[in-house]
């Protein structure tokens, strides 16, 4: 028998510790008109969206003061933290900028060419034609981390004031009303104790409050149980781990597999695939996406990632090449059932992956995210005029927009595909067939983190990196861009003293090697093993959140420095 | 007269910096070619014989503001400007450090002048000096030439080495200087070494790092022993840091130290990348390790696979049989 790491949860108490009054007299805090927390696709389009209104409004606009909008970003510059693979649907840049040519958007090409295959050890077999979900014809290929900054950088043009290598730490709220957030503090040593260059988080003070954290959001998490907003199912993710890759000659089309190097067997209950991607003529997008409800504690992305590039069929298209980034993130794929019950409190909204606005099946959630920032800028604007913090008209929007018309569509096939692999291919065609009338119901998924793990040998399969076509951790923690210093406290949440089979999914899943288990306590065979921990190679991705920790921002400017990921 | 001024750091007990005495050392090679005349600048309580001691790196005056505190920017900005204005110095010189880029940068406002930062090499061409700096996180080099006077030319750490180039003692001038309204609001409380001066590892020409290969704290004794007959001293990685086994000052990589020394002998550490980037421009790289497959092995000069707890004292052995005989 297993054991599940949700029987050892994190010692946090996210709705207490992350949840605060306002403490900074008057003088000391910084008074904003809205606060957005996270320079991600979500909060960038909100921050943009709401100074494209405030130029009708000048009214409001001298009511919300010297800074009508901040953007609140724990990454060095806006896109430091954002990794996806990614195609994506046009329609979020097109509703923002209606008058700009796609030409000046920050992508690498439009998508001609779609082909899925299925995998067998040495085999590629097409799948002709493939699986609707994953047609991206007039989708476009895009990096994230550039996306982030280009948004980044319209906003500062547009008057917003982005506020990077900040953390928000904590939830203003007075009298169940959301007033803001409260920054990180900074320079704290491995104790927790004040350093030379300390300095004290402040709060910011907004008349609205947009959390647009992402995947795992820390804030996100803690209001979400502070309101009671939990959905009719629990959250659940699939982590991805990525390489950008230099390669000598051009790929044609957008690659996605199936298969192996997953193992069929339903009790490992290995669920995802691959992708890649063109990025112009001479670079590629690689992937691997596998859900945390797996069961083998030796299981590791970042290991299968490696494993996959020795498959005859990956090995062709990198041939030749480097590899110049790496990176890793959870990706929320909980769907409708999952999504937050109400989006909107007073004061405060909750936009894109933060809210789990993600459509595993289709692979699609930027589009998602900037539709979401601009619903939520509509929203927020209308009610400031009135005076009122009463945005539930952008729960309203949300329900009634393609967001939850796409994620009702799917509602129910992530859930068949942990029954096998093959049985979830026939959900997911019978949904595709029906326009997401059937299956009906309302089908259950649980917690990645109630899953019993057992020491399996999936860790057995995978290739010692050789440097330079399979590489380590640490050296992928390095191409992250994470410099990070050693001193900091550690942000990361778990309890330390845990059976083995906790100890090691953790070891295993983590791709930047933080937790470790002493050489003397992984050889003895000892039941109960301590997991030590290295904070500073964190990349935030948030896998430990979904299965048994919880991850918590650390200081501001810290993690990855993704470029291009 | 258009000549070349170095400003002089210094601790509480009168050493001057390394990074100050290349400068110096520097200044007098261009000096030379451009046929004009080195100088120091030094501030607080030095001693007659300190001050005249800067000639031996060829400095031919050294200026002494005794009444300036040591170790502030501002007040470090307003004795350059005045020994500069009055002088008619042609260019300021610093060596590396996160104080002559703040004084460099205040006196490069304050005179209204041209600068560069960073800057690895410096050399003279058509009668005027010339400073290369790297650009592009390291990818490319460039040349900068100054139109006016004075040109503000900060050295980035290491660049220039100190040699003992003048012949005698410089003429010490004491210069008096009025310190500007806001050259007197910050007080100086203490100085001293942020993080452990006890190992100097930038220095050594020989290092001994050890890793988590070594077992426990203990252990670092080996390389402890292995470091004192070759002469040399000890470093350590972020991993065997972390877990207290050696202090922080000994740490080398990306987030630690990065050194260069003649040897750099590695015993049990694997050689991750973070690691590497803190020494690899090490002259020779000599290896220690159990497990062939480590990636150290890749980048050493010479690899020796094996039980270092066996290895090291044999070898200390060997090199103090070798250096007594």
């Amino acid at each position: 028998m297993g054991v599940a790491p949700a029987q050892f949860p994190p010692p946090v108490a996210p709705a207490e510790e992350f949840v605060t009054g306002i403490t900074d007299s008057e003088d000391e805090r910084i008074e904003v008109g809205v606060a957005i927390v996270g320079a991600g696709p979500a909060g960038l389009a909100c921050a943009i969206r709401i100074m494209q209104l405030l130029e009708g409004e000048p009214e409001l606009s001298e009511r919300l003061g010297e800074v009508p909008v901040a953007v609140i970003e724990k990454g060095k510059v806006a896109g430091a933290h954002l990794l996806s693979g990614a195609t994506m649907r046009p329609s979020g840049m097109r509703a923002l900028f209606p008058d700009l040519d796609p030409s000046e958007w920050p992508v690498y090409q439009r998508v001609e060419k779609d082909a899925v295959y299925l995998l067998t050890p040495r085999l590629a077999l097409p799948l002709k034609p493939p699986p609707p979900s994953f047609r991206n014809h007039g989708n476009y290929v895009t990096s994230i981390a550039r996306l982030g900054r280009f948004l980044g950088e319209r906003a500062e043009e547009a008057g917003v004031y982005l506020l990077t290598e900040t953390a928000a730490a904590k939830l203003l709220v007075e009298d169940r009303i959301v007033r803001g957030v409260r920054s990180g503090d900074k320079g704290r040593g491995r104790d927790g104790e004040e350093l030379a260059n300390f300095e004290p988080g402040s709060d910011v003070v907004a008349k609205a409050t947009v959390l647009a954290e992402g995947t795992q959001g820390h804030l996100t998490g803690a209001a979400i149980e502070y309101f009671g907003l939990e959905g009719l199912q629990p959250q659940r993710w699939e982590l991805g781990v990525k390489e950008v890759w230099e390669v000598p000659k051009p790929l044609d089309r957008v690659i996605h597999t199936m298969g192996w190097p997953l193992r069929k067997r339903a009790r490992y209950n290995e669920f995802g695939g691959s992708f890649i991607y063109p990025m112009g003529e001479d670079k590629v997008s690689i992937g691997f996406v596998a859900g945390l409800d797996y069961t083998d504690a030796t299981f590791s992305v970042h290991d299968t990632l490696q494993l996959f590039k020795e498959h005859p069929f990956v090995r062709r298209i990198l041939d030749g090449g480097t590899r110049v980034a790496w990176g890793a993130k959870t990706i929320p794929s909980g769907g409708f059932w999952a999504l937050p019950r109400k989006l909107a409190v007073p004061g405060m909204v909750i936009c894109g992956d933060a809210a789990g606005m993600c459509n595993v099946a289709e692979l699609k959630g930027i589009h998602y995210a900037m539709h979401a920032g601009i619903y939520a800028a509509e929203a927020i604007v209308a009610a400031l005029k009135q005076d009122s913090v009463n945005f539930d008209a952008y729960d309203a929007r949300v329900r009634d927009s393609l967001i939850c018309e796409d994620l009702y569509r799917w509602r129910n096939v992530r859930q068949a595909f942990s029954r096998g692999f093959f049985f979830g291919g026939a959900i997911a065609s019978l949904a595709t067939i029906t326009r997401g009338h059937l299956p009906p119901g309302r089908w259950k998924q649980h917690e990645d983190a109630l899953e019993e793990m057992e020491i399996g040998k999936a860790g057995s399969r995978y290739p010692k990196p050789d440097g330079k076509y399979t590489f380590d951790k640490l050296s992928s923690v390095f191409a992250s861009g994470n410099a990070t210093r050693d001193d900091a406290p550690n942000h990361i949440r778990i309890q330390r003293h845990v059976p083995r089979e906790v100890a090691q999914t953790w070891v295993s899943m983590c791709p930047a090697q933080v937790y470790e288990i002493p050489e003397e306590q992984a050889a003895s065979g000892a039941p109960e093993v301590d997991v030590h921990v290295t904070p500073s190679n964190c990349v935030q991705c948030g896998a430990i959140t979904a299965k048994g920790g919880r991850l918590t921002p650390p200081e501001g400017g810290d993690g990855p420095l993704y470029q291009e990921v | 007269m258009a000549g070349i001024l170095v400003y002089a750091l210094h601790d509480d007990e009168g050493n001057f910096n390394k990074n100050s005495l290349g400068a110096i050392s520097e200044a007098a090679k261009l000096a030379g070619e451009l046929g004009t005349e080195a100088a120091a600048l030094v501030v607080g309580d030095v001693s007659d014989e300190g001050a005249a001691g800067l000639g031996k790196y060829g400095a031919r005056r050294v200026f002494r503001a005794r009444t300036v505190p040591e170790g502030l920017a501002q007040p470090i900005v307003d004795a350059m400007a005045k020994v500069i204005s009055e002088q008619g110095f042609s260019y300021a010189l610093f060596g590396g450090g996160l104080l002559g880029f703040e004084i460099g940068a205040g006196l490069t406002a304050r005179l209204n002048a041209g600068v560069t930062m960073e800057v690895t090499e410096v050399r003279v061409e058509d009668g005027k000096l010339v400073a290369v700096r790297p650009v592009l996180q390291d990818s490319a080099v460039v040349d900068v030439g100054y139109v006016g006077e004075p040109g503000i030319i900060i050295g980035r750490l290491n660049a220039f080495d100190a040699s003992e180039r003048g012949d005698g003692a410089a003429e010490v001038v004491d210069v008096d200087v009025e310190l500007s309204e806001w050259s007197t609001k910050a007080r100086m409380v203490k100085r001293g070494e942020q993080r452990g001066a006890d190992v100097n590892i930038e220095d050594a020409e020989i290092l001994v790092g050890g890793g988590r290969g070594l077992g426990e704290a203990a252990n670092f004794k080996l390389a402890e022993e292995l470091a004192e007959a070759l002469g040399g001293a000890v470093a350590a990685t972020r991993a065997v840091v972390d877990a207290g086994w050696y202090p922080y000052s000994a740490q080398i990589g990306q987030t630690g130290k990065t050194v260069a020394p003649k040897l750099y002998l590695a015993v049990g550490i694997s050689g991750a990348i973070q690691h590497k980037v803190g020494m690899q421009n090490s002259e020779n790289i000599l290896a220690i390790n159990k497990d062939p497959n480590a990636p150290i092995f890749e980048f050493s000069d010479l690899g020796v696979v094996g039980d270092l707890h066996k290895i090291v004292p044999k070898l200390t052995e060997a090199i103090k049989a070798k250096k007594g005989g």
